[in-house]
Order: structure tokens, then C-alpha cells, then sequence
């Protein structure tokens, strides 16, 4: 076996305990034995539990089908009553009822009725799989020793061996350079890098690729993308007129966080409760950033009461699918429909956010109490400036008759966590709403049982909370996170619903592979960089994504990963491809967000602010530091399905609409863009027309375009030439696209051609593609 | 457009109808692009919709931000004019739902209409002399005096009128609509927003998600037609670039498409291939359907001077009537300026002369082509507002605040029985007195027009199966003709 040699650490060690059963994905024949877990939670879950659930007061005929005591008490599951239900022709016996917005799927039924004739077996131990603490499973066997590189392709390998399938081979070096290089920087590699690799014939000349990107300042910005997007980061307030807010510096925390390789269990502790540890400090206290970038309502008559509760409710869901992967949104009002998650615990863990020293209404423009001064040395603080900072307590000023306001920040501040010296009293909320507290218990802040145990020393603080998430006990945070990093790489998820973890969640495709990831990266010292490299250093991820139409059809999300991933860019990285391919792009690290171009009136027509465009530098940053106004966020980034950031999203679509061609060929950046690619290849002496063709089309796709290709595109460019040598007047008009003026030394019919094939390759399938 | 290239666009419409590699029609583009989800239908739709035979085949809302005062309207209020400066009682209006807009004011003094109300049409409905134009469709009008909602911001009102819920992330009823329906024009996309000002105040701002598709695939999404530069984001290119090379550049782009297709197989790429195709098409299409200036005189003047103002509300109406007749499925406008906390009875003037002509020509314009009876109007904003007055009260002025326990919508045709008034008021315009009609009640009756069984259009998010309106909702039949 071909164990790199980074994972002599807890990846490993636990692989020869013992092999815990694999449960694969649903595809149970008849004769299969029928497994409770596998087979038939998921149906009632699905069809049944809405009615017949944990929800006492939505429950009809008081049958409870969500829990084993519940449900064996009631005897229909061995006194014919289910099964008569089931069969019956009877429209007012049968179920689930004609109404019922969920229909029960006839090879549901058929399994309900096997299951229920033999018996009706419910196991004692029906904890739901994701509830149960991860174990490393032991190794699969796999009959191609060979192929495996990692533990990661055992797990795949041994599921493709059942499934009669083979792995494509490897991937050409120049589309694996594209993929890992687009993947952990999110901008495709230069044509020196691909060069250089291509000329690389050492063993583990890819690792060393791998090792170069995770070390680059690029990691940590790209990687942080989906990390802003999910702690739903803006810089407004996002409501009605949607006012200003300086949250930049925790998204510069974050970045150096990621590019630190910052353990991610102190990377959530920080987070979460940065400013309750015991050796706090400056960065820490900004860290606490997170569970501020929620909506704050400014809108003048807003009731402040009404909208704590709503910031609260907030923060607590926002953890719910970040780290637990449950929705807890669902028993803000009602006992959850599906998992054993009361409203009472909704509340209890609404208690450990309840206490922050904050105001209802927003100040209209500047930051939301508390707040804490950032120095402007910030981010090389002197020693003396890391200290801890006691933010100014909440001055409530009335307003316009009557509305409450708070102080605004400055815009060299941040807005932190810190707690009230009393803590506000948690009662659970009637429906959820903020005026109807059932004031006969008081709720104190503590976690679900069915979520795992609580240790007594941890402070049933926030901290205590941090602490809990990230325990080795833990038996969601790890695997909710190692899911997504998966998802990061090839779309979807082992888990598919990478934001229900639940019992209406998916199956893993690949449950011991997960457990597998989850356990040693809690073992592993929860090192996110080393997670990223068994991923991308594996054979699974190494394959080809050039797939046969018959394994599209067989297996179209590629659950059962017999091909390498194959996905559409993110929005940001389209965008910042082209920068980067024509030389425009300005690479800073940080600092306060930037105004690129933006169509005239999209914020005038619908709000009472206007867009400031920037200038010079500000146009050409990358994308994940646009200005991301809420209620009106940046209208290219959003055609191509970026998160709308105004609650948490771990899962975006990937939606194909005309808008999209409509952006990428007309927007005045991507037409910018497209001139000084064509610059760029103009402007080095000694290339012919070939060679300029070849190099714009390396520059973007790092590939030679094949005769064929460049056959097509000479012919256009001829065409075009032709075209502008007759109408220079619009040649000039294309050159005058963009803030940047064109090189006038150039042929200006020339460049304009060139600056359309130049659009054309970065319009290609390809070019928005990682194949 | 010059000779050359109208033959190019003749040969794309040509060849993208008919042309085997593409193997893709108009309609069976739509079901192409879906493909994740459910069986669909020929134009995209779920398979299982209509639920039943739907009474319209399209919805124009106008929606009108701000919240419009119902008591200067169409919430005709004669005995309050003897109250007038009197105290509203708390009894009637408790300050727990007032908002910290005036809940620190010292008196609640009632502001009785200072507009005169006429009986119109065989209905004899009440109407303020603010609508000088609207007694001409009154009796197609369906006025609901009874509705309610629990939002008192503008936000979360709006949010929820749109998307069923105060809390951001839902999708828009267009996206539900589109997303069950699918779209009737491969050339259009088949729901669209259109924004307007008012003259009388700049107004509430909107916002992207009352168009948006939340967590539906974000195809579903509105699409927001601009009152400046490109009507659609980027829609024409850029300058110096004629359509004939556009059409040399995407021809270069199916072909080089269509050969990593062949290798990687993968069906995305030809989606994507006829999205570009799509895109082209819409060039044309967009500015042939919002070229106004080639409606007759006659309609142009019904719709008033404004007909032809890129960006006004008469435009935005006569647009909607155009992407009526296309097929658009969801045609949603948005009037801003109607937030009068002071100056109320100048600005609700204001704004009937911005909207009142215009929104009866679309209902005449609508009936006189036969597209009334399977087009359903709705009119109405995010809430109404107090009968107490905000601010200073004199005999000539008023100031009204937000208000949610009452206001005043209305329906016209797709199904909806014409000449009607359901729901009474209480004597202050405070508190709904008689068949209350909830924002979900309104949605699940505009869905039920649609031929939609609003308890079961739903998709599943995060493991729960989420509808428009949300757990609440029933249908209010008495509407219905």
C-alpha cells in the first residue's frame, strides 16, 4: 500500500481495530434482509412522522412512530393494525391518506409490509447513525491493492468492487495541475507552474504541488469563500435600508486563521467563545466576529425585544447546520417533526446565546454594540495592542419620537461577543413568537441528551458549548465538517444533504470512508491542511472525469465516485480567472472590502443608496473582498449561484441559466478582461498568430488547443480582423471598454480581434469548468 | 438592425428549432435544464401539476410598497368624521403593536380621511377621490377590506407577502410558480420583476430576495427587468461588437463545446451550449417585447404620458400586459412612495396619479384582448396604516404609521368574482370586524387560480418539506366565481 508519508498520525492507528458494519447507500433488492436503520426509519420518516412524530401536538391518533417504546406500546406494529392500514383499499383506512402532502412510494410500501409480515423488528439500539460517536472502522479490502494510494481509495475502491465498477484512470498531469491548483486556490495554475510540472518526472512531484498550494496565501482566501458564505459575512446590516457595517477585520481573522492551518477545534472555540477563554485575547475576542455577522434590523419602529429573540434564534441555527448538521430552525416554534429535538431544547441552546451585551434595534450605519476599537496597525498588532478589550457597554439614545438606537461603531471597529454581566432569562417561546414566553420555567442553557454527554467541567457558557462541539465524543462536528470538505471537492457530499445530518437526512454513500475522515481528523489534531491533502493526494480524487455516457446515466452525481469531479467554478473563481489569466488582478491579502464594476442603478432603482464604484485597484481584487450589500449583493457573483448571505448556506445549486452567458460575454469586467488577455499575448515578441493562440488558450485552460481547436479559432480571428479593418470605428468603441486604457503601440483591429477570441476561450465549457 | 444580421437571427431561430445536433427544441429545453428533480412536463412544469383545472393561466401583481393608507382609499370610514382629534381608544388599539415609530407619542388622536368617497358602478363600492380613474373597472374589481398580516416593518412584511415568511430564505411566489408551472416561451424567462418609483418620495427600498428563488434551484429565481441601461443585466454586447460576430463567437462555442462533450459526456455541456443559444435569442426577444413605442396611440394613451418612460409605473404596466401576452407566467411589479408617516393625504395623491390611470389601463387593455378572464390581477402593499395620526394633526394634514391588524387588497379576473367587497372593519379601520383574510389565505388563493393545491406544492429543504404558505393558509372561496 501507498501511505504518504503525512499520515503516520491518527489516519492510521485505528485502522485494524475492528470494521464496523458498512451500511450502503439504499439499495436494498427483494430478498435482502431488511435493515430497520437502513430501510425503513428513512420511510416513516419520510411519510409517516409528520402525523405520527416526535411532535405531540401535531400527533394524530396518538401513535408516535418516531421513538421504539412509543411505538411497540401502541401494538400496531405486531397487531395487524399497520399492516391493515397499509394494504387496505378502504380510502378511509388506508395511509398515509389520499391528502397527505407525501405520497408513500409503492416499493416503500412493499418494503413497510415485508417488514412489518416478518415481524415488524425494531432493534433495541435504534439510535439514529449520525447521533452514535464515530469509530475508525478498519480498512475495506479491495482486490486492487495497487490502485489504492490512501484509506480514502479503500473505501471507494471496495464499494466499486461490489458494484461490478472499475476507477478511470488517472487524470492527463495538466487537467489534475488544473483541478488541485483551482481547488485549493481557487485560480488555475500558471503556464511556468504547468510547465514546470509537466517537465517534473520525480515521484511525488504532484505532493510536492500539493504542498506548495497549501502553503500559498491563496489557500486561506479561497478556502475561507465557503466559510464566509455559510457565517452568512456582509458588509451591511441587511434589512430595509440594509445599513453599513465593518466586519472586514474578522474575515482578515479568518483568512490568517486558515492560512495558519489553525487546528479547527480552536478555530471553532474562538469562534464561538473567543471572549470567555481564559487566555483571551485581542485576536481572540475578534474571532467572536462569527456569531455577529448575522441581519441586524435598523428600520425606525422596529420592536428591539422582537428582534434579540430574532438574532438569537440566529445564532443558534447558524450552529445547528454549521456544526451539527440538524435543523434546528425546526423546533423554534414546535417540537421537531423529525428528530428527537424538543422546543425545549431549541431554548436551551437559545440560553447560551442569550446573553450578549447587545441592542435590538441597529444604530442605522456603523456597527452594533458591542464593539471593540481595532488599532490601525491591525493586523501586526504590537504586543501591547493584543490585549484583551473591554467593548463600551450599550448607550441607548431615543430617537424620532421613540425609536431606541444604540451608539454606531466607527469604522475602525469590529463588532465582538461579549456577554451581559446578567443574564437574560430564556423561556421557551409559544409558536416562537417574542411576545408569548411560557413564563412557568425558566430554561437554562444546556444540550440535548440525545446529542451526546456534557462533561462537568466545562461552564455552561458558550465556552462549555465550544468545548462540547468539539469533543472526541462528539457525534456530529467532525463528520458535518469532514462532509463538507468532501462536498468541497466533488459537489456533493458522502452525506448528500450536507445541512441535514438528521433523521430525513441522506445516507452516506460511503459510511465507514466518513467515519474514517471524522475520526481521524479529530485524531489527527483536527488539521484542516492535512485533510485537504489525503483528499486530493488520493486515487480517487487523481481520476479522470472523462466518463462514458453509460456511467453518467448509471451514476449521474457520481455518488459512487468511479470518475474524477467535474464541476462549474464558483462564481468568484470565474471571475477572478479572468482577472488573473489577463494580468489584472491585484493580489492583497485583507483589508476593508472594494467596489468593482457594477452596472449603474442597481442599487438606486430599488433602495436609497447609491453605488460608489471604486477605482485603480479596487477593480481588480479578488472576488470574495466585493462589497456584499444584502439586500442587493453583487448581481454577477449571484448569477452564478453564490450564497445570498443573509442566513447560513452550506450548499449552494449549480444552476445553468442564459444570464450566466449573458455575464460572462458582456460584463465590462469579463470584456476588460478578455482585452488584456488578448494584451498579454500580443505584446511578447517573436510569436506568430499560432503562437498567440496557443498561449491565450494554454493561459486559461492549461492545455495545447488541438489542431482542430486552433484551427477554429484562427479562422474567427481572421474574420474578425477582417471585420474591424472595416469598421476601425468599432474596434476603438471594444478597446474602450474597461477603466484601463488599451496599449495604443497595438494595431487596434488586431487587438479588438483578439480581445473577442480571447472572450471566446473564457466563455468555453472548459474554461468555467474544472474537468 | 441591418440586413446581415436579421438573417443571422433567422438562421439561429431556424436552426436552433431544427437542428439535430443541438437536439433540443424550445420546449424541451426547459425540462433539459431541470433534470434534477421531479418527472417534468412538456413547458418544465412538475409533473403532477395543475392539480386541478386552473382559472388563470398567468399573475400580474402590483404591489404597492410602502403599505397604502386603506381609510384614503378604499376603507370608507363616514362616522369618523365626527371623531376627529379624539382619542383612539386603547381599548380598540393596544400599544403593545404600535410601533417605536409613535409608541412614544403622548396622544393617538384620531385622523379621519380628509379625501371624499363617492359610490361607483353597479356595485356601488366606495372609492376615494383619489382613484379618479379606477370607478371606469370597478365592478371587475374583487376589494378584500379584511386583510391582516402580523409584520409591522416594512421588511418583514414585504418578506413575508412575498415569500410566506418574515425570515429570509424562502422562496419567491414567482419562483413557486415558475418552479411548479414552468414557462410557456423558451425565449423569455417565466417570471419577471419590474420596479417603479413614485414622484411623491423616493420610498422603501427592495430587496433581491422578494424576487428570489430561497432554496429553490436558482433557475426559478425572477428575473428583474432594469428601468436603466440593459433592460436584462448585460444584455447587449459590448460596444463595438456587432450580432453577426456574436453569432461567428457562439458558433465557435458549440462547436468547441460539442467536442468536450463528446469526451467527457457530461449532459451539463450541452445545457450549457443551449443556454448560450438562449442567451442569443434573448437579445432579440427582450428589446422586440419591450419596444412600447409600437403600441397604437390608443393604447399608449390609455396607459397615460407616462406609457413610454422607460422605468415608470405605466410603463412597467403596459410591459407586464406584453409579457402577458408572450406567456411570462409571473409578472410582478413593485410602486414605491407609499410609506406616509407624514404629508398623507398629498401622498397618497401623488401616488394615485403615479399608478391610478395606468392600473385601470391594464385592466381595460387586459379585457378588451379576452386576457382578463385568465389573468389574475392582484393589487396591494405589505400592510396598511393607523387611523391615528403621526405627528401633528390639522383639519388639512396627517401622518399615518404602519399598520397590520387591517388594509385593503384587491383581485381582478383569472376566476375572481368581479363586483365584490368581502370583509368588514371595525369603526376606526383598526381591527378586521368580519372574515378575516391572512397574507397565506391571499397566497393560497392566488395559487389555487394557478390550478395549485397550496398544501402540496412543496420542496424539501434541510429534511422538511417547505410550501408557500409555510402551515397556514385555506383558500377563501367566497372570492371565487
Amino acid at each position: 500500500m501507498k501511505f504518504s508519508l503525512f499520515t503516520r498520525g491518527g489516519w492510521f492507528r485505528g485502522c485494524a481495530l475492528f470494521a464496523l458494519a458498512l451500511l450502503p447507500l439504499r439499495v436494498t433488492a427483494a430478498g435482502d434482509e431488511i435493515s430497520f436503520g437502513r430501510d425503513i426509519r428513512p420511510i416513516l420518516s419520510d411519510t409517516c412522522l409528520k402525523c405520527h412524530g416526535p411532535d405531540a401536538k401535531g400527533r394524530k391518533g396518538r401513535l408516535h412512530l418516531g421513538d421504539r417504546s412509543a411505538a411497540l406500546k401502541s401494538g400496531v406494529l405486531s397487531d395487524g393494525e399497520m399492516l391493515k392500514r397499509l394494504v387496505s383499499a378502504d380510502p378511509e383506512e388506508r395511509m398515509p391518506p389520499s391528502d397527505a402532502p407525501r405520497k408513500l412510494r409503492d416499493k416503500d410500501r412493499d418494503l413497510l409490509v415485508r417488514w412489518l409480515k416478518a415481524g415488524g423488528s425494531w432493534p433495541e439500539n435504534d439510535r439514529h447513525w449520525a447521533f452514535v460517536p464515530p469509530m475508525m472502522p478498519g480498512l475495506p479490502e479491495v482486490g486492487d491493492s495497487d490502485w489504492a494510494r490512501n484509506g480514502v481509495d479503500h473505501f471507494v475502491l471496495s464499494r466499486l468492487e461490489r458494484e461490478g465498477l472499475r476507477p478511470l484512470p488517472e487524470a492527463d498531469k495538466a487537467t489534475l495541475l488544473r483541478r488541485v491548483t483551482y481547488d485549493l486556490t481557487g485560480l488555475p495554475p500558471t503556464l511556468r507552474e504547468l510547465d514546470a510540472f509537466l517537465a517534473d518526472e520525480r515521484e511525488g512531484a504532484y505532493e510536492s504541488v500539493v504542498d506548495r498550494l497549501l502553503a500559498s496565501p491563496r489557500y486561506g482566501e479561497h478556502m475561507g469563500l465557503d466559510w464566509l458564505d455559510a457565517s452568512r459575512y456582509a458588509d451591511t446590516d441587511g434589512y430595509q435600508n440594509d445599513r453599513l457595517r465593518y466586519m472586514w477585520v474578522w474575515r482578515d481573522w479568518l483568512i490568517r486563521s486558515l492560512n495558519s492551518d489553525m487546528p479547527f477545534d480552536q478555530f471553532v472555540i474562538e469562534q464561538m467563545a473567543g471572549d470567555l477563554l481564559p487566555d483571551r485575547n485581542f485576536y481572540t475576542q475578534v474571532a467572536t466576529g462569527f456569531n455577529r455577522n448575522h441581519r441586524i434590523n435598523s428600520e425606525g419602529g422596529s420592536i428591539p425585544d422582537e428582534w434579540i429573540v430574532e438574532y438569537v434564534a440566529d445564532r443558534v441555527e447558524t450552529m445547528g447546520t454549521m456544526f451539527l448538521g440538524l435543523t434546528l430552525t425546526c423546533a423554534r416554534c414546535h417540537d421537531h417533526k423529525y428528530d428527537p429535538i424538543e422546543q425545549k431544547d431549541f431554548y436551551r441552546f437559545f440560553a447560551f446565546f442569550n446573553n450578549i451585551a447587545e441592542a435590538g434595534l441597529g444604530p442605522n450605519n456603523g456597527n452594533s454594540p458591542p464593539f471593540i476599537k481595532v488599532p490601525k496597525s491591525w493586523p501586526e498588532l504590537s504586543e501591547k495592542e493584543t490585549v484583551f478589550v473591554e467593548p463600551v457597554p450599550v448607550k441607548i439614545t431615543i430617537q424620532q419620537t421613540s425609536v431606541p438606537r444604540p451608539q454606531p461603531g466607527a469604522p475602525d471597529t469590529v463588532m465582538v461577543l461579549h456577554e451581559l454581566s446578567k443574564p437574560r432569562e430564556t423561556f421557551r417561546l409559544e409558536r416562537g413568537r417574542y411576545d408569548h414566553p411560557d413564563k412557568s420555567e425558566r430554561l437554562q442553557p444546556a444540550i440535548p441528551e440525545v446529542l451526546g454527554g456534557w462533561r462537568k467541567e466545562w461552564p455552561k457558557t458558550r465556552l462549555g458549548l465550544a468545548r462540547w462541539l468539539v469533543d472526541p465524543g462528539h457525534p456530529l462536528t467532525s463528520r458535518v465538517t469532514v462532509n463538507r470538505v468532501w462536498q468541497h471537492y466533488f459537489g456533493v457530499g458522502l452525506v448528500k444533504t450536507s445541512d441535514n445530518f438528521g433523521v430525513r437526512g441522506d445516507l452516506p454513500s460511503h459510511p465507514g470512508l466518513l467515519d474514517w475522515l471524522a475520526r481521524g481528523f479529530m485524531e489527527n489534531g483536527w488539521k484542516l491542511k492535512e485533510l485537504h491533502k489525503l483528499i486530493v493526494t488520493s486515487s480517487v480524487y487523481r481520476q479522470s472525469s472523462a466518463a462514458s455516457a453509460e456511467l453518467h446515466r448509471r451514476d449521474p452525481e457520481n455518488r459512487l465516485l468511479a470518475r474524477g469531479p467535474r464541476r462549474r467554478l464558483s462564481g468568484n473563481a470565474i471571475r477572478d480567472t479572468a482577472l488573473y489569466t489577463s494580468g489584472l488582478l491585484v493580489e492583497k491579502i485583507g483589508g476593508p472590502s472594494v467596489k468593482p464594476y457594477m452596472p449603474p442603478g442597481i442599487w438606486a432603482s430599488v433602495s436609497n443608496a447609491k453605488y460608489k464604484r471604486g477605482k485603480g485597484e479596487a477593480l481588480y481584487r479578488r472576488s470574495l473582498y466585493t462589497y456584499w450589500r444584502r439586500t442587493l449583493p453583487p448581481p454577477t457573483l449571484m448569477t452564478f449561484n453564490a450564497a445570498a448571505r443573509e442566513v447560513c448556506i452550506v450548499k449552494m445549486d449549480q444552476t445553468t441559466t442564459p444570464l450566466q452567458a449573458l455575464a460572462s460575454m458582456n460584463n465590462i469586467a469579463f470584456v476588460e478582461a478578455a482585452r488584456f488577455l488578448a494584451e498579454r499575448v500580443l505584446r511578447p515578441k517573436g510569436l506568430d498568430d499560432r503562437g498567440r493562440l496557443t498561449r491565450a488558450f494554454r493561459l486559461v485552460l492549461s492545455r495545447s488547443p488541438t489542431r482542430g481547436e486552433l484551427k477554429i479559432l484562427a479562422a474567427d480571428l481572421e474574420y474578425y480582423l477582417d471585420d474591424f479593418r472595416k469598421r476601425p470605428a468599432a474596434a476603438r468603441k471594444l478597446l474602450g471598454v474597461g477603466e484601463k486604457p488599451f496599449n495604443k503601440k497595438l494595431d487596434p483591429a488586431k487587438l479588438a480581434s483578439y480581445a473577442l477570441i480571447a472572450n471566446t476561450i473564457l466563455n468555453l465549457d472548459e474554461a468555467i469548468t474544472q474537468n | 438592425m441591418d440586413i446581415a444580421n436579421e438573417l443571422y437571427l433567422q438562421q439561429s431561430r431556424r436552426s436552433f428549432l431544427a437542428q439535430g445536433a443541438l437536439g433540443i427544441g424550445g420546449i424541451a429545453l426547459n425540462s433539459l435544464l431541470l433534470g434534477d428533480e421531479a418527472e417534468r412536463t412538456a413547458v418544465g412544469g412538475l409533473g403532477d401539476l395543475p392539480h386541478f383545472k386552473p382559472r388563470a393561466k398567468r399573475v400580474i401583481y402590483l404591489f404597492q410598497s410602502g403599505g397604502p393608507a386603506q381609510m384614503d382609499l378604499f376603507d370608507y370610514k363616514p362616522r369618523l368624521a365626527g371623531k376627529f382629534g379624539k382619542e383612539v381608544p386603547k381599548s380598540v388599539y393596544p400599544d403593545a403593536r404600535k410601533t417605536t415609530m409613535t409608541s412614544g407619542q403622548k396622544s393617538f388622536p384620531v385622523a379621519p380621511s380628509i379625501l371624499k368617497f363617492a359610490r361607483h358602478g353597479q356595485s356601488g363600492a366606495w372609492l376615494s377621490e383619489a382613484l379618479k380613474h379606477m370607478p371606469k373597472v370597478v365592478d371587475d374589481v374583487c376589494l378584500i377590506k379584511s386583510m391582516y398580516t402580523e409584520a409591522i416593518n416594512h421588511d418583514p412584511a414585504a418578506t413575508l407577502f412575498q415569500t410566506g415568511s418574515v425570515i429570509p430564505g424562502r422562496p419567491s411566489m414567482g419562483a413557486w410558480m415558475s418552479y411548479g408551472l414552468g414557462s410557456e416561451n423558451a425565449n423569455l424567462p417565466s417570471f419577471v420583476a419590474l420596479t417603479s418609483n413614485g414622484r411623491a418620495k423616493m420610498g422603501q427600498p427592495l430587496y433581491d430576495r422578494l424576487w428570489g428563488a430561497g432554496f429553490l434551484p436558482g433557475r426559478f429565481q425572477g428575473v428583474k427587468f432594469r428601468g436603466q441601461g440593459n433592460p436584462i443585466l448585460d444584455l447587449y454586447n459590448p460596444a463595438g461588437v456587432s450580432r453577426a460576430q456574436r453569432r461567428r463567437m457562439l458558433n465557435a462555442l458549440g462547436q468547441l463545446n460539442r467536442e468536450q462533450e463528446e469526451r467527457f459526456n457530461d449532459p451539463v455541456i450541452s445545457t450549457r451550449i443551449a443556454q448560450y443559444e438562449l442567451a442569443f435569442r434573448m437579445q432579440m426577444s427582450v428589446p422586440e417585447l419591450i419596444d412600447v413605442k409600437s403600441e397604437p396611440k390608443r393604447i399608449l394613451d390609455l396607459y397615460g404620458p407616462d406609457a413610454t418612460k422607460v422605468g415608470r409605473y405605466a410603463y412597467n404596466c403596459l410591459l407586464a400586459r406584453r409579457l402577458a401576452e408572450r406567456g411570462v407566467r409571473f409578472i410582478q411589479l413593485y410602486h414605491r412612495g407609499w410609506d406616509a408617516h407624514g404629508n398623507a393625504p398629498k401622498q397618497v395623491k401623488t401616488q394615485c396619479q403615479d399608478t391610478d390611470q395606468a392600473t385601470t389601463a391594464l385592466l381595460l387593455d387586459l379585457k378588451q384582448r379576452g386576457m382578463l378572464e385568465d389573468t389574475l390581477v392582484v393589487w396591494g402593499g405589505e400592510f396598511g396604516r393607523t387611523i391615528y395620526c403621526q405627528g401633528k394633526l390639522t383639519k388639512q394634514n396627517y401622518g399615518r404609521d404602519h399598520h397590520p391588524n387591517c388594509f385593503t387588497y384587491w383581485l381582478a379576473g383569472g376566476g375572481v368574482r368581479g363586483g365584490m367587497s368581502y370583509g368588514e372593519t371595525d369603526d376606526y379601520s383598526v381591527n378586521v370586524a368580519d372574515k378575516p383574510v391572512h397574507v397565506h389565505d391571499l397566497q393560497a388563493t392566488i395559487l389555487h387560480q394557478m390550478g395549485i393545491n397550496h398544501e402540496l406544492l412543496t420542496y424539501r429543504h434541510q429534511g422538511r418539506d417547505y410550501r408557500l404558505t409555510d402551515v397556514h393558509g385555506e383558500v377563501v372561496k367566497e372570492l371565487l366565481s
